[in-house]
């Protein structure tokens, strides 16, 4: 399978659209970069630069986007003049989602970022110590993005969230700037190792490839290590996960991000093979059978106590989970101002997130530690 | 359409409102056979799988009384403000009601990590849904004093229609300011709260609810009197003697309990309370209030029944929020039947 996309991937630059001026023939062959795991990007190096791809395959069609990163001194390629150029190692940048403040965490450079979506929900130690000092300034997401204080920030790149397929068209006036921006495409992935890898385009930007890379091929490691443990495991207890609100209750569908979790961390989930890489909204009365004899319920949100979640619904109190007291809930690492590291370095240490969900699942087939990311609701 | 006609049609909306009740109650993702939900209803034997009766019990039963009580409610204050203002197009939410209490939930959902009042809040006891509850009175209760101390000052309940509008406006724009500041979980929940739903109103909560819309409708077929006057117009209303302020006072309260509490526990319902009273008066073709209180409770709670069966459509796991399926299913039931009649004045049916 991963074999067959890398292929896919290696057969990409060839197949998208090239500026009218590129003559690929005069150009010398690129190395392309392993990339197993995530599907949105590939990188090509050539002697001087590297060839960044940010792919967009929704809608049934693949497009994309080129970014050329350049090395500080080295002339752009003239046979590919109208690309975006961005000179590496790049030294600041604006970055509008949380994932990319782990991602800039686990490359060393979280201490580059000089803008940031909304400096309320940051956990990084470092992040935090940048706004204090008043270095890391606030300059809005998506339609609300403040263009002036951006510009005004001089960073060499603005890393944003959105679709590929809108390309630049939203961030047309910072393009016009001469500030490149790049659509950090990490959350369309389907799992939690694809978007992981995207830290590989990090190492690029900021020329620590090599460390970067050694970094996540660890990761993958050891997160591979615990997913042979925890598949293996038996009995499977069963589980299920999220809180119904007004009669709706949002599960992880079969191929999302939490699926691809309690599978690993050997669960046994009632709706692993629905179709799907969201959530499915389900009927409370969908989900109560289901639910009534689950021996687990896990990220409840935002509740901190098993007297939070009774208050929430009092049918709760019917559950078998909620007589047990197997609550397990996501929000061991939230910090004064309500922010939740699971969704900031969780996104890159996948491997503790299975951790914690097998010790939660199958106590004692790991060594005995405390949780990470979770927390007993009690 | 004399009494005795209009007697039996009553009867047999009664009739319509039990068979909606029972489909209901049979109707959703699983599928249980009809002498097992008679069974557990009215039997209280085990079911033959235990979470049958934690379905019908929990789930439908709670749902089908919401459905009931908001649909009679939420009629009945729009049948009120359409008389009040005169106005075909007017609901229960044209005071700013439904906007206030909307934004007493916006001001727990979306400020809840950075407002140290909603920690005071918290700590006083209620929390969870009720506290939800509690914010969405306390915003609605609000909306509707500015309009009670506002209509003291106005002769004219067109300029209070206004004021209702504008409040909606100011409230709404308040709302979004923070939406615009929230973290997209929150946003989320919020966004979810204003489809509506009858899923969420259960146990203690179910019971406040239909204590006070209970009361709320007592309350309206005693003013049906002050309504039939005021639908002939305020000076006419004066001269049978009539406190037209004091008539005013009486049915602004009346809705707004209506339209307040069911906000609170279901969310924005929209449409019952303009199609409703609309549809009632088609049907009996009468202007007294009277006749029309008991036929928008009436119509009102059976058509609020069938839009949630069809919102958790049998054989699908989903379920469709209640407001999308009002509209959907309310709107062109509307048109239809104002095609066939061609006008559309409160007082054109007497």
């Amino acid at each position: 399978m991963f074999r067959f996309l890398f292929i896919l991937v290696l057969l990409f630059p060839a197949g998208c659209r090239q500026p009218s001026t590129a003559k690929p023939a005069d150009r010398p062959v690129g190395v392309v970069d392993t990339i197993h795991y995530a599907h949105g990007f590939f990188i090509v190096r050539y002697p001087g630069y590297r060839d960044v791809g940010i792919i967009d395959r929704r809608a049934g069609r693949a497009d994309t986007l080129h970014f050329l990163l350049v090395e500080q001194g080295v002339a752009p390629p003239a046979d590919r003049s109208g690309l975006p150029v961005i000179v590496t190692p790049v030294k600041s940048m604006v970055v509008l989602s949380s994932m990319h403040v782990a991602m800039a965490e686990f490359a060393g450079v979280a201490d580059r970022i000089t803008g940031l979506g909304s400096i309320q929900y940051v956990y990084s130690p470092i992040v935090r110590a940048g706004i204090r000092a008043g270095k890391v300034k606030q300059v809005g997401i998506d339609a609300g993005i403040n263009n002036e204080a951006v510009i005004s920030l001089h960073p060499d790149l603005v890393l944003t969230m959105s679709n590929p397929q809108a390309g630049a068209g939203a961030y047309k006036t910072l393009a016009d700037a001469g500030i490149p921006v790049i659509p950090d495409a990490d959350w369309l992935e389907t799992s939690p190792l694809g978007r992981a890898e995207w830290v590989r385009l990090w190492g690029a930007l900021v020329d620590k490839d090599a460390m970067v890379n050694k970094k996540f091929d660890s990761l993958v490691q050891s997160y591979q290590r615990l997913a042979a443990i925890g598949s293996q495991a038996s009995p499977k207890p069963t589980v299920i996960t999220d809180m119904p609100f007004k009669g709706t209750w949002y599960v992880p569908a079969g191929e999302s991000f939490m699926a691809q979790f309690l599978r690993d961390a050997g669960a046994d989930y009632h709706w692993s093979d629905t179709k799907g890489t969201g959530s499915l909204p389900l009927s409370f009365e969908a989900v109560a059978p289901i639910a009534l004899k689950a021996d687990f319920w896990l990220n409840q949100g935002l509740v901190d106590s098993r007297a939070d979640v009774g208050a929430k619904d009092s049918r709760f109190a019917s559950f078998k989970s909620f007589q047990t007291g197997n609550l397990y809930n996501y929000n061991r690492r939230i910090n004064d101002l309500g922010s939740n590291d699971y969704w900031e370095s969780g996104s890159m240490h996948p491997d503790l997130i299975l951790a914690d969900l097998i010790r939660i699942l199958h106590p004692g087939l790991l060594p005995q530690d405390s949780l990470y990311y979770y927390k007993q609701l009690k | 359409m004399n009494g005795s006609i209009r007697k039996l049609s009553l009867t047999g909306l009664l009739l319509l409102l039990v068979l909606a009740c029972v489909l209901d109650i049979s109707a959703g993702a699983v599928r249980i056979p009809l002498h097992d939900i008679f069974r557990i209803l009215f039997s209280r034997a085990p079911a033959a799988d235990a979470s049958w009766s934690f379905i019908v019990d929990k789930i439908r039963l709670p749902k089908a009384i919401t459905a009931i009580l908001a649909g009679c409610g939420l009629s009945v204050g729009g049948l009120q403000m359409q008389t009040l203002f005169r106005n075909p197009l007017a609901d229960p939410g044209v005071l700013g009601i439904t906007a206030g209490a909307s934004l007493g939930v916006a001001a727990v959902m979306l400020t809840g990590g950075s407002m140290t009042t909603i920690y005071a809040i918290k700590e006083l006891g209620p929390s969870g849904s009720w506290l939800i509850a509690c914010a969405a009175c306390v915003g609605a209760g609000m909306a509707m004093l500015l309009v009670l101390v506002l209509s003291g000052r106005l002769r004219d309940n067109v300029m209070m229609l206004i004021i209702g509008l504008m409040i909606g406006s100011v409230t709404l724009a308040l709302i979004s300011i923070w939406q615009y500041f929230s973290n997209p979980e929150e946003v989320k929940d919020y966004l979810l709260w204003t489809f509506g739903s009858l899923g969420g109103v259960t146990g203690k909560q179910l019971s406040i609810l239909g204590l006070i819309v209970g009361v709320g409708l007592i309350a309206a077929w005693l003013s049906s009197k002050m309504l039939d006057a005021l639908l002939l117009g305020e000076n006419y209303a004066r001269s049978m003697g009539l406190t037209v302020r004091r008539a005013r006072t009486i049915i602004v309260c009346t809705t707004s309990l209506l339209a307040g509490v069911i906000t609170a526990f279901c969310g924005p319902i929209g449409f019952i309370g303009i199609a409703v009273p609309h549809l009632a008066r088609l049907c009996f073709n009468t202007s007294s209030h009277r006749i029309l209180i008991p036929a928008c409770c009436l119509i009102g709670a059976i058509l609020l029944l069938l839009c949630d069966c069809i919102s958790q459509w049998p054989g699908t796991q989903a379920v469709l929020p209640i407001n999308i399926i009002t509209s959907l299913v309310g709107a062109p039931l509307v048109i239809l039947l104002l095609v066939r009649r061609r006008n559309l004045s409160i007082n054109a049916y007497r």
